[in-house]
């Protein structure tokens, strides 16, 4: 009997194999296609999507950062060399450039970038101050040590830059007094963002990016849906929770205005935001790094694809609301310090407008695309 | 009347029948319990399930049952150590008794982890405990010396009878509109599954979603007739191996069910299929050495054969334990509102892959003495699983919704109110507000009643 059955299931199968049309990840569909162009109704690209994930939106990200990351290093050498008014101011610049062209990138928790947490390492913040003076004043210290996260990156850069000194004379006379060493830390943590951004950008140079692409299967570990849980993570602890929830006092009996992003440097918080809020609206909707009229297969097409009956499209209702906290944003005072000491109301309401898009992506999308998180067995009860 | 009671009475008095097929039952259900087990262990899931979390979901009325720290691998050795005493039949009832009260027990730590394949392995467990499964086949006849040579037929028939409830009313719970008409949640899953081998692009198909659908509820309803009825047995039986193996490709999840399922289905087989299985398991038994000495020892001394009777409670309790067992799936008539939204009677009821529902529930704690607010981050009290499973499900809810009351007291917080802010998707249905945000959870008693604060469901699904 058993036999019958095992020769039953064979058969089964050799049956669905002569239907199925195995799906050609060598030979992806050029990126820059849509897939309502398609006459016929067929499977959704997911390998398409994610080569141009890579292709046109990670891989230029990580370049735009990189060749950024070198000017901030020039600047910063120019600056430790000859600490003027001008070369500070020089120097401030191109730290705001660079952390927006930070905020494309943060999202991409993945690969060698999970492993060595490089995001952490880019931008934990508030920056932890009392370590970062222990640091220059002599004190041994490790910048590789998880507990030295909080003394690198962005935000470490925010306070030498900004808040070292009482005032702009104030932190040109820190950077003149060569025995204070505030000049060799500026660099040095400048080049450690440096050296951890060029491995993150090898690996993706490397076979990394092939890997990448062909793992479109719906497991818990494939590339696919790590990315797309990856991309949620970041709407709603990055984005969402780090630069409003918190300093707005979501997560607190009172609002914490000092936890704000680019805190010395009161007034970029709001840019730095609304970069980030652009970053995720690019993502999801497949908008390539560098050219904006570039469109390639995103999260967008892929709930379309599966909502393809629906009127009232989810990735509509997404959209929207992507726009509503945008509008918020921009609404609100350049010094986020500021807005929340004289109107947190208006912080909570922009909060509010990114929390309700959490529940449409973090349920809606995730239920739609079926994106598989197993921790244990499940019989779906 | 009178002659379909003497029938009955006929049938609990005198019918009996060979024991074989309750041996092979007892090794195969040793067997995969002690598969189960040491899978479970093997993949942290004592720890991760059991021993990690701060706090578990509890059981109404089993509040008391707790994890033991790291005792709580003890629980699972000795019942690891149970399945080798239940497969050889050695001090059988021991071993199967500690098998129920050790697996029951870590069952009933924490309800996250509720899955209707635990809940079968307890109730079977629970009937192996009164049927002399050890006694023929194993090491018990030669420890006491005799071996018994029929059982009342209704003793076997009692496996039969509860793997037929587990079908059937799977089966009927499947007959809704969800199901049968919108094929979810088979739908999202199994279009999902495009990655599968050679049936993926199948899978995409809206006709195969509910074909699959009407054949899982067909099969359900029908199969525990097919497989008791002897002429369609054997077909029956290739379906029962088909179906649970499609599970497996389909849903690898699942785990342990397809498997308990599948072997488990083995007791409606013939009396001579169980005989030969048996010559020819001790044919291969004698091939062992260690097992040599057992079969030349019952050679030189034959067990003396009895006719099994059981004690007089045994039956009068099964009947009162089929009674519940008929009776319990249906307690949620007696709630207002849609089961799958409100899950009031939803578990313990053999509703198996009925849903695909995922929530977004955080809390907001107010002290309402000086009015302050603040939401709390989930991560820090429960695990990732816990936090999905408590996203949507209101008894759950409810109980985190205490802890983090008793929590935030104790840190010194007065008169704390605690606040959902909930949504939740259903088979496929845009996500919707799921608990009134308005009412403060902390004052909410936990309880078995109809739960008011669970916003209604927008929708509407129809059937059993």
């Amino acid at each position: 009997m058993m036999r019958k059955t095992i020769l039953l299931s064979a058969l089964l199968f050799i049956q669905c194999a002569s239907e199925d049309e195995p799906m050609d990840v060598d030979n992806p569909v050029n990126t820059g296609s849509n897939i309502d162009t398609t006459s016929t109704p067929q499977e959704f690209e997911r390998n398409g999507m994610l080569v141009f994930w890579v292709d046109n939106i990670i891989v230029p990200a990580y370049n735009q950062l990189d060749t950024s990351l070198f000017t901030l290093s020039e600047k910063a050498a120019a600056f430790t060399e000859n600490p003027s008014s001008t070369t500070l101011i020089s120097l401030r610049n191109q730290w705001l450039a660079t952390y927006s062209h930070w905020q494309y990138v943060e999202m991409f928790d993945i690969g060698l970038a999970e492993e060595i947490y490089y995001k952490n390492r880019m931008n934990l913040f508030p920056a932890n101050v009392t370590r970062i003076e222990n640091n220059i004043s002599g004190n041994s210290y490790n910048l590789d040590a998880s507990s030295y996260f909080t003394s690198q990156g962005f935000s470490a850069l925010d306070y030498l830059i900004f808040g070292a000194g009482e005032n702009d004379d104030g932190i040109i006379a820190l950077y003149t007094a060569s025995d204070l060493n505030y000049g060799n830390y500026l660099v040095e943590v400048t080049d450690k963002m440096i050296d951890l951004t060029e491995q993150i950008k090898t690996q993706w140079e490397g076979d990394y990016r092939d890997t990448f692409v062909q793992s479109t299967d719906n497991t818990a570990t494939s590339a696919l849906n790590k990315m797309v849980n990856d991309f949620v993570f970041y709407y709603e602890k990055g984005y969402r929770a780090n630069k409003i929830g918190i300093p707005a006092g979501i997560f607190s009996t009172s609002p914490l205005p000092d936890r704000i992003e680019a805190y010395h440097g009161e007034v970029y918080a709001k840019i730095l935001a609304l970069e980030a809020s652009n970053a995720v609206y690019q993502f999801f909707n497949g908008i390539a790094y560098n050219d904006a009229s570039t469109n390639g297969l995103s999260l967008k097409d892929y709930l379309d694809y599966i909502e393809a009956d629906e009127d009232d499209k989810l990735s509509g209702r997404i959209n929207a609301k992507f726009e509503t906290a945008k509008n918020k944003i921009n609404d609100l005072n350049a010094n986020f310090k500021q807005q929340i000491q004289e109107d947190n109301n208006a912080m909570l309401l922009t909060y509010d407008a990114i929390q309700s898009n959490v529940v449409l992506l973090k349920v809606d999308m995730l239920q739609k695309l079926n994106v598989s998180v197993d921790y244990a067995d499940a019989d779906g009860d | 009347m009178k002659k379909k009671v003497k029938v009955l009475k006929d049938y609990f008095d005198q019918k009996r029948i060979h024991p074989a097929p309750l041996a092979i039952f007892r090794i195969l259900f040793g067997c995969l319990m002690l598969v189960a087990l040491i899978r479970f262990w093997a993949n942290g899931w004592i720890f991760n399930i059991y021993i990690e979390p701060d706090f578990h979901f509890k059981y109404v009325g089993f509040e008391w049952v707790d994890d033991l720290g790291q005792f709580t691998y003890m629980l699972y050795a000795l019942a690891i150590v149970a399945c080798f005493g239940i497969i050889l039949g050695y001090h059988y009832r021991l071993a199967m008794i500690a098998f129920f009260v050790l697996f029951t027990y870590t069952e009933l730590i924490d309800k996250t982890t509720y899955l209707n394949h635990y809940y079968f392995t307890s109730c079977v467990a629970f009937i192996l405990c009164f049927l002399p499964a050890g006694d023929y086949f194993s090491l018990d006849t030669r420890r006491k010396g005799l071996k018994i040579t029929t059982i009342p037929a209704w003793m076997i028939d009692s496996l039969k009878l509860f793997l037929a409830i587990v079908y059937f009313y799977a089966g009927i719970a499947k007959i809704n509109s969800d199901w049968l008409l919108q094929a979810q949640p088979l739908s999202l899953w199994l279009s999902s599954k495009y990655h599968l081998p050679f049936i993926g692009g199948l899978l995409q198909l809206k006709w195969v979603h509910y074909a699959a659908s009407w054949s899982g509820m067909l099969y359900d309803v029908f199969i525990p007739f097919f497989l008791l009825y002897p002429k369609t047995r054997r077909i029956a039986f290739v379906f029962v191996v088909l179906f649970h193996v499609m599970t497996k490709i389909f849903f690898p999840s699942i785990g342990m069910f397809p498997y308990i399922m599948l072997f488990s289905a083995t007791i409606f087989f013939s009396l001579e299929w169980h005989q030969s299985l048996i010559k020819k398991l001790k044919t291969q038994l004698q091939k062992i050495t260690v097992f040599l000495q057992y079969f030349k020892d019952t050679n030189k001394f034959p067990l003396s054969p009895i006719a099994f009777s059981p004690k007089g409670y045994v039956l009068p309790l099964l009947l009162f334990f089929f009674t519940v067992q008929i009776l319990f799936p249906f307690r949620y008539l007696a709630y207002p509102g849609e089961l799958f939204w409100n899950e009031e009677g939803y578990r313990f009821s053999w509703r198996v892959m009925l849903m695909e529902k995922k929530g977004y529930t955080i809390f907001k704690v107010r002290d309402s003495i000086n009015q302050k607010t603040f939401y709390v981050n989930n991560a820090d009290f429960l695990t990732p699983f816990q936090e999905r499973q408590m996203s949507f499900q209101p008894d759950f809810i409810l109980e985190y919704a205490h802890y983090l009351a008793d929590h935030f007291t104790q840190q010194g917080h007065q008169n704390v109110q605690i606040f959902a802010d909930s949504f939740v998707a259903l088979n496929g249905r845009p996500s919707q507000r799921f608990i009134d945000p308005t009412v403060d959870l902390a004052t909410q008693k936990m309880s078995i009643k109809h739960k008011t604060w669970v916003l209604p469901f927008a929708d509407e699904i129809q059937g059993l």
